[in-house]
């Protein structure tokens, strides 16, 4: 039991009006609060006055004069302007007292409440995604923007159209780099290792182009592209071999 | 006009000559004998495990990898610069050498070594340019590397996994396929497969025109095409398990031998 729940209880406790198990457990509660046990003890002591004072008062000596100076206390009040702004300022308080509640608070969930709250957010959570995947699959043109961003963010559809032009210039411009990082670090080589370097180079270039030639008088040749491919690769690699040395 | 008489002048010219001939020659040796005081040899062992892994990234000169019955590694380096160097590296199951990373930035010679590992070793090497030979290994895997110019020689080879590239230089494979992966590739050289006549494996070869000889493992199950320049299907030989193997030759030719 939380100290909310037996400050609500705290009045039926004291009415005696409680289920055996709820009294266990709220006086169990007030063995371990401090806090709550002064409340209860509070109340309890106002009851009991109450109870034992009940139907013993003594009338006022002068009603009517009693009842006259209400009058005037509550006739000298502040105007009712004033009053609203004490309104306001109440409220004030009161959602500044709402908000240090909240946050202030002791957040003493049961475990029925705790699952309920994760298994709420993870329902929540699911959602979102799947109506924002959906939003995507319907809209592929942000797909596309994405890409073109050039995030690296991965195409969620395969409705992203992908151009093999790019693909050679990038390599093409993997190359170049390649190449000029191996001809900075090429006077340092062994000119054995300079001379088969430059010979492999030729001799793969050779092999492309032949390659090439064969491809735009027979486009729709796949070992010839197959070849060309593997001749590019082997390039790639050579110069990447070479650029580290 | 010259008043000497031809004796004494013939005399003269051939003591100039002598003088020559034995000035050459010293020059011709002193040379020879600095170039010999440049060559160093190193011989380093290093204790193994049966299936320890050999890794070697050389820049020049010539590899030979031996199998022997032993779990020691021996490298024995001999050494054409004396600004060459390199440091073996030991750690738990990997020996390995990386002469590239040792002489970075430096006009190296060549550096040839000579290698015994133990028969169950995975020996992967690199060279820049350069011969590697690789013989009795019976490990996971051997790979050897040429990126330019050098030949590969694998011999009586046993293992899971076979890759041999070189760029231009031959490639001879002479072992047992075990059902693995068995992948060669020369850009301008000839590549052999030697195997026994009961393989089975699956074949993809590619080849310029009328360059691939399947000799005893032509097969009904393989195809041919791109006018012969490329060759697929399954060789049914034995029971053993079957291997897959992939052949890429530029320029020279690919031939199959039987054993």
């Amino acid at each position: 039991m939380n100290c909310e729940k037996c400050q609500e209880l705290l009045s039926d406790f004291l009415d005696d009006a409680m289920s055996d198990a709820d009294r266990a457990s709220f006086s169990a509660h007030l063995e371990e609060c401090l806090q709550c046990f002064h409340a209860h003890a509070e109340l309890d002591s106002i009851v009991s006055f109450c109870r034992e004072t009940r139907g013993q008062y003594d009338a006022p000596p002068n009603e009517s004069a009693m009842w006259l100076r209400i009058r005037n206390t509550i006739e000298s009040q502040p105007s009712f302007a004033t009053a609203a702004t004490a309104q306001n300022s109440s409220r004030k308080i009161e959602r500044e007292s709402w908000l240090k509640r909240a946050f202030g608070r002791s957040w003493q969930l049961s475990f029925a409440q705790m699952v309920t709250a994760v298994v709420g957010i993870i329902v929540f959570a699911s959602l979102a995604t799947v109506l924002s995947l959906r939003g995507l699959k319907n809209n592929p043109g942000r797909v596309a923007d994405l890409n073109n961003t050039g995030s690296t963010a991965v195409a969620l559809t395969g409705n992203a159209k992908f151009e093999p032009k790019d693909k050679i210039v990038l390599q093409q411009q993997e190359m170049n780099y390649l190449i000029q990082v191996v001809d900075q670090h090429k006077s340092h080589w062994n000119p054995q290792v300079r001379q088969d370097f430059e010979r492999n180079l030729t001799l793969l270039d050779q092999t492309v182009n032949e390659s090439l030639e064969r491809l735009t008088e027979h486009p729709h040749d796949e070992v010839t592209e197959e070849m060309l491919n593997s001749a590019l690769n082997d390039k790639m690699q050579l110069l990447k071999e070479f650029s580290d040395l | 006009m010259n008043n000497r008489p031809p004796d004494t002048r013939y005399h003269h010219i051939k003591k100039a000559r002598a003088v020559l001939s034995l000035f050459a020659f010293t020059v011709l040796f002193v040379s020879f004998a600095a170039e010999v005081s440049a060559q160093r040899t190193i011989t380093k062992k290093y204790p193994a495990s049966k299936n320890v892994r050999f890794e070697m990234k050389n820049i020049s000169g010539s590899i030979t990898i031996e199998a022997w019955e032993r779990n020691i590694i021996e490298v024995a380096a001999t050494l054409y610069s004396p600004a060459a160097q390199f440091t073996p590296e030991q750690t738990e199951g990997c020996v390995g050498i990386d002469v590239v990373r040792d002489n970075r930035g430096r006009a190296v010679g060549d550096i040839n070594f000579r290698v015994r590992v133990p028969a169950n070793s995975t020996v992967n090497i690199e060279t820049k340019r350069g011969n590697i030979s690789i013989s009795n290994i019976r490990g996971d895997m051997v790979r050897a590397h040429v990126s330019t110019s050098g030949d590969v020689e694998l011999l009586g080879l046993r293992a899971n996994q076979v890759i041999a590239e070189s760029g231009i230089g031959n490639i001879v494979f002479d072992g047992e396929l075990t059902g693995g992966t068995y992948t060669f590739k020369s850009l301008s050289g000839d590549i052999s497969i030697r195997i026994p006549t009961n393989s089975s494996f699956n074949l993809v070869a590619n080849g310029v025109e009328k360059s691939i000889d399947l000799n005893v493992f032509a097969s009904p199950d393989l195809s041919f095409v791109g006018d012969g320049r490329k060759v697929y299907g399954n060789v049914n030989r034995g029971d053993g398990p079957r291997s897959s193997m992939i052949i890429f030759n530029q320029r020279g030719k690919i031939s199959f031998l039987g054993r």
